[in-house]
């Protein structure tokens, strides 16, 4: 799973920066450490819900990574 | 292009679907019923036309049902008409409630959702897309009878210039159309005293073409617009 979330978020960086993620902290917060602005986080959410079948906006705000490894962990 | 348009069964939005698939599009096309009219136009474009028969009220399962099952989410939407309303009518003093929020869901609520999942959809395949929300003169110019229909048609107008400021940076541009009086089955229950009251409130004092409306949609949702977003467009025979 993390490897997949990783290639997610790549994905998504990928919008702004040629640079890459090489792995994932559970306490990576997408806005101050992955640099993702709200239409970004739109995107991760679809690409996430895309391959998960979960929403993970759903219920309130996702601040870390850590958070979205509990939302799929729980399915 | 791949088109999904709301109300396709007759009216305006068959006349729209038709000129769409004579372009060249391909037809996602939502009604409840399927007339003569509509066989006729999936028999004619048997692969460029799907249908489904869908009620827009049931707004909850609008994700599941249309884009998971019968769109996919594999596929690329290029453009959204949303032309499906049911126009109640009456004076302010006899609003009723149920029939209040019966209209909400199919002339607001369902637009927004569609909306919703088709810029969803959009941000995984990265390709741009045109919206179009069917609006009405009678949000310009007061009808009387038309105080809550109207306002559905105003919520539309808003949320299309929002919708316009808040997603233009990844290609989605949101247009609303308003349309004047046309000679449809919405407007069949006026008498030809009051359709003639509303001809001579326009310029050309007639009904509105609906062949003249599908040509500015298909041309909203084309490439040729690409520099259009958050207008309202209006096609009212000059209502002024
Ligand atoms: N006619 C006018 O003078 C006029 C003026 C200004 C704006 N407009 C707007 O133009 C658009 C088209 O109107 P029109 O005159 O073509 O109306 P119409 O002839 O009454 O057609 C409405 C279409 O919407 C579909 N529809 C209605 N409720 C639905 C639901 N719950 N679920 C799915 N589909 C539904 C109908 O199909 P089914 O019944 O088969 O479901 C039909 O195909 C509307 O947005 C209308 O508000 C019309």
């Amino acid at each position: 799973m993390e490897t997949k979330l990783l290639e997610i978020i790549n994905t998504v960086l990928e919008n702004r920066t040629n640079e890459k993620l090489t792995s994932l902290r559970p306490d990576m917060n997408l806005r101050y450490d992955i640099g993702f602005d709200s239409l970004d986080l739109a995107e991760l959410t679809v690409r996430i819900e895309a391959e998960y079948d979960i929403d993970i906006f759903e219920e309130g705000i996702v601040n870390t990574i850590g958070e979205i490894f509990e939302k799929l962990n729980r399915k | 292009m791949n088109i999904l348009i709301t109300g396709i069964s007759k009216g305006l939005g068959l006349e729209t679907s038709e000129l769409l698939l004579k372009n060249g599009c391909t037809v996602y096309g939502i009604s409840r019923t399927k007339t003569e009219e509509l066989n006729e136009l999936m028999l004619k474009y048997p692969n460029e036309l799907k249908w489904l028969q869908y009620d827009l009220g049931d707004i909850e399962r609008i994700r599941q049902i249309i884009f998971k099952d019968w769109i996919g989410l594999n596929t690329p939407i290029h453009g959204l008409v949303n032309n499906a309303a049911i126009a109640y009518d009456d004076i302010i003093t006899n609003l009723n409630l149920d029939l209040l929020e019966k209209m909400y869901r199919v002339n607001v609520f369902a637009p927004m959702m569609l909306t919703k999942f088709v810029i969803r959809q959009m941000l995984i395949h990265k390709e741009s897309c045109s919206i179009v929300h069917l609006s009405s003169i009678s949000v310009h110019t007061g009808y009387k009878g038309l105080s809550m229909y109207a306002s559905t048609k105003g919520a539309l107008e808003a949320f299309s210039k929002n919708t316009a400021r808040e997603w233009g940076e990844i290609g989605v541009r949101s247009n609303c159309l308003v349309a004047g009086f046309m000679e449809t089955e919405m407007s069949s229950a006026l008498s030809d005293n009051q359709k003639n009251r509303i001809y001579q409130r326009t310029s050309l004092k007639k009904p509105v073409d609906l062949n003249s409306v599908a040509e500015t949609i298909l041309f909203l949702v084309s490439n040729k617009a690409k520099s259009i977003t958050g207008q309202n467009i209006h096609v009212d025979n000059g209502t002024i």
